[in-house]
């Protein structure tokens, strides 16, 4: 992640090419020219902001509306684009907006309502589980019941020690190792300078390393037994 | 870095193999001399690296998963609906134009109304209190035969009373005595002979 790779420049290219294209066209009141060619932005960046949208809410719904959402006011707001920050930036930065008024939203609801999955939780703390999606019940092709399970299993676990993180952790983590965004694009889309991502990242893997320390055990053989050699 | 890494006199910690991760994200690779120097440690660096690229892999894949073509096409096709929405504001339907006219408030046409309507309450509420209109109407309706029976008989000076019409004959001759004479016909009253004087002298005789 040393710097944009030449294929991510060609379509920061592209972005702004077709940005401006269709603030142009709105400005010419060719609104349906406008919306035609902003359909090709929504297409290029729909699945990425899917997935950051995801791993905010992690709701299935919830990610979608607030891409939706995204896009709309990504579109109203166009004039006020600048070239020199590259589309994805921006319109990554009115996304997590979103995300971050839609679990604030959620906290204050959740605050008067008590979720099922607590209702329902036996004191034992069995039969308690409610799965939150869809895809956790869809199979992964060409895999083994045992290594579905196993699989979905890591991934719910993960994702509980992901959600467990603070909020700016989580943020960075999430835009700079799961997105692949540089330190400096991070920056941008945070709000917090360069360094502070480097902090933040550097602590939210060593949570998150706490957190999934059996998944860690898990790690080959030779790695064992040296874990803490020097404090 | 602690003093023992510097010095090269023991293996890297886990924080450290951390920060070398985070600054190698930046560098593109991961530079330290004790790593360089120690197999071991590049072996557990090589292992954390790999189990936080799994990590990412991991949420990436799962991601991925939630968004099926299914979803990212209705997905596309709802924000092409709303966005169309943007360009096209809803069109608001008036109310009828006489309903307008009589509600909007900012002509003097309202106010005069207004002033109109409390002006006739207050006039009617003064009128009500100056002439008992009710008692008139009551009045009226317990007058009514009496007030046709003086209609018919215009040129009395005295109306008869209502139950007068039930009067047998005799109460009738003794009503007209004693009733008082109209007189400006007196004369014409003198010159006639009376009824009662008949009747009196009928009397008479018979008890005679």
């Amino acid at each position: 992640m040393a710097g944009p790779s030449p294929s991510l420049v060609a379509a920061r290219e592209a972005d702004a090419l077709a940005a401006s294209a269709v603030k142009a066209l709105q400005a010419g009141g060719a609104q349906a020219d406008a919306r035609e060619r902003y359909a090709e932005l929504v297409a290029r960046h729909q699945r990425r902001a899917g997935r950051i949208a995801y791993h905010y809410l992690r709701d299935a719904a919830e990610a979608d509306e607030a891409v939706q959402d995204a896009f709309v006011k990504a579109y109203q707001h166009l004039g006020s684009f600048r070239e020199e920050l590259p589309f994805d930036v921006w319109f990554t930065r009115i996304l997590i907006n979103g995300c971050l008024d839609r679990i604030k939203a959620r906290t204050r609801r959740e605050r008067w309502i008590v979720p099922i999955a607590a209702r329902t939780a036996a004191p034992g703390g069995e039969g308690g589980t409610i799965e939150r999606d869809v895809t956790e019940r869809v199979a992964a092709p060409g895999l083994s019941p045992e290594e579905t399970l196993l699989g979905r299993e890591r991934r719910r676990e993960i994702a509980a020690a992901l959600s467990r993180l603070p909020e700016r952790q989580r943020s960075v983590f999430v835009l700079s190792h799961v997105e692949g965004r540089t330190s400096k694009e991070v920056s941008a889309l945070t709000g917090l300078n360069e360094s502070t991502v480097r902090v933040h990242l550097f602590r939210a893997i060593r949570k998150l390393r706490a957190l999934l320390a059996h998944d860690v055990a898990g790690a080959p053989e030779e790695l064992k037994g040296k874990r803490r050699v020097t404090s | 870095m602690s003093l023992l890494e510097r010095l090269g006199r023991g293996h890297l910690s886990e924080a450290a193999l951390a920060r070398l991760w985070t600054d190698g994200l930046e560098t593109g690779r991961a530079s330290h001399p004790h790593l360089d120097a120690c197999p071991a440690c590049r072996g557990r660096y090589d292992g954390f690296a790999r189990w936080i690229d799994g990590v990412g892999d991991t949420l990436r894949d799962e991601a991925d998963e939630m968004l099926t073509p299914d979803r990212l096409a209705a997905q596309q096709a709802q924000i092409a609906r709303r966005i169309e929405a943007v360009d096209r504001p809803v069109r608001v339907l008036a109310f009828p134009k006489a309903a307008r006219a009589v509600i909007s408030g900012h002509s003097n046409v309202r106010r005069w109304i207004t002033v109109a309507a409390a002006a006739c309450l207050i006039a009617g509420f003064g009128l009500g209190q100056v002439f008992p209109v009710r008692q008139l109407i009551q009045t009226r309706d317990v007058l009514a035969p009496a007030t046709l029976t003086a209609t018919a008989t215009k040129d009395r000076v005295v109306r008869l009373p209502p139950e007068v019409t039930s009067l047998n004959d005799e109460e009738m001759l003794s009503d007209a005595f004693t009733r008082s004479h109209v007189v400006s016909l007196s004369a014409i009253d003198d010159m006639t002979p009376h009824a009662r004087d008949l009747v009196l002298n009928k009397r008479n005789k018979q008890y005679k």
